[in-house]
């Protein structure tokens, strides 16, 4: 991946909040995770669209789980973060702060 | 967990139509998180506002599905589209060509089947039509790996598009073909027609590769 490849809006949610769920991150849990921290409806296709694109970057990695009973069976997909991931994550931060420095967001008439 | 009792079990088309997109794979951990949250939800309110939730999950997911499909490989779906469109441009008029062959070979109406030649000239046309359709987008779908009902759905909007562009004339009126009733109820079934050519090909692909992964499992087993 480039050095001046930035991570997407929703790319950088997800990616964060598969980085708060450490070894717990799956479809359902990174769901609920950007739903209680961003309180935006988010669909289980969203995620994995974004997650399947992310590992297409190399930024995630997917390992399979167990099949479980409450899951009619079914296995889950464990996602993790990998350094390029975490690179990507403080690249677009800077990016961010960067253009937002000088700025007074708080006095401004949002 | 317990799982919950059938009547509050996830809906079984919105699950179907799901496992339609997107790879088997995806699929597989897809539909377990949605049926792992509908239990979740079963459990605490009512079963209807689970089901209702799954089939609003399940629909805003085939339409995640069906976009990072055609996102992901963009030059080669358009190609698969743009070949069967002129696949099914050239071979128009082909199955009604096969039909007055073997009418005239046969010549039914010479004899005392006069009454199956009408109803082979009445019904014989669509439903030629229709197998066409099918075969068509079963073709397409061979080549759409993981894609199969995204390429035949979108062939199916073009022709659609196309057949729709006939329904008006030079001047921008409904033209003669749009109240000719038939004529867009065959031509909707016919489109509806490529789409389950996909279909099948997909049912098959999943079958194949689930007798597989079976196969594998009972291998291992012994």
């Amino acid at each position: 991946m480039s050095n001046r490849d930035y991570l997407g809006e929703f790319e950088h949610i997800v990616l964060l909040a598969v980085l708060r769920l450490d070894d717990q991150a799956y479809g359902v849990t990174v769901r609920r995770e950007i739903e209680v921290r961003t309180k935006r409806e988010v669909s289980i296709g969203a995620i994995y669209a974004t997650l399947d694109r992310l590992e297409a970057k190399g930024y995630v990695q997917s390992r399979p789980g167990d099949p479980t009973p409450e899951r009619g069976g079914r296995s889950k997909r464990f996602f993790r973060v990998t350094a390029p991931g975490v690179s990507a994550i403080h690249r677009t931060h800077r990016a961010i702060r960067s253009l937002a420095e000088g700025l007074d967001l708080l006095g401004s008439r949002l | 967990m317990r799982r919950p009792a059938p009547h509050t079990r996830p809906p079984s088309i919105a699950a179907w139509l799901v496992s339609l997109f997107g790879s088997a794979d995806q699929a597989e951990s897809i539909l377990g998180d949605l049926e792992e949250e509908f239990s979740d939800i079963a459990s605490k309110s009512a079963a209807a506002s689970a089901r209702r939730w799954y089939w609003r999950q399940s629909l805003k997911t085939i339409a995640q599905l069906a976009g990072a499909g055609v996102r992901n490989a963009p030059w080669p779906l358009a190609g698969l589209v743009l070949a069967g469109f002129l696949l099914q441009w050239f071979s128009t008029g082909l199955p009604e060509g096969v039909i007055v062959a073997i009418l005239r070979t046969q010549r039914p109406y010479s004899n005392l089947h006069y009454d199956f030649y009408i109803s082979f000239l009445t019904y014989g046309f669509p439903i030629a039509g229709d197998i066409q359709s099918i075969l068509l987008g079963c073709l397409v779908a061979a080549f759409a790996r993981q894609r199969e009902v995204i390429a035949t759905t979108a062939l199916s909007f073009l022709g659609g598009a196309s057949i729709g562009l006939l329904f008006f004339d030079a001047s921008g009126h409904w033209s003669r073909f749009a109240y000719s009733w038939p004529f867009p109820i065959v031509q909707l079934i016919n489109q509806l027609a490529i789409v389950l050519g996909g279909v099948i090909v997909r049912e098959i692909r999943l079958a194949l590769r689930k007798g597989c992964h079976e196969h594998d499992f009972n291998w291992t087993d012994k």
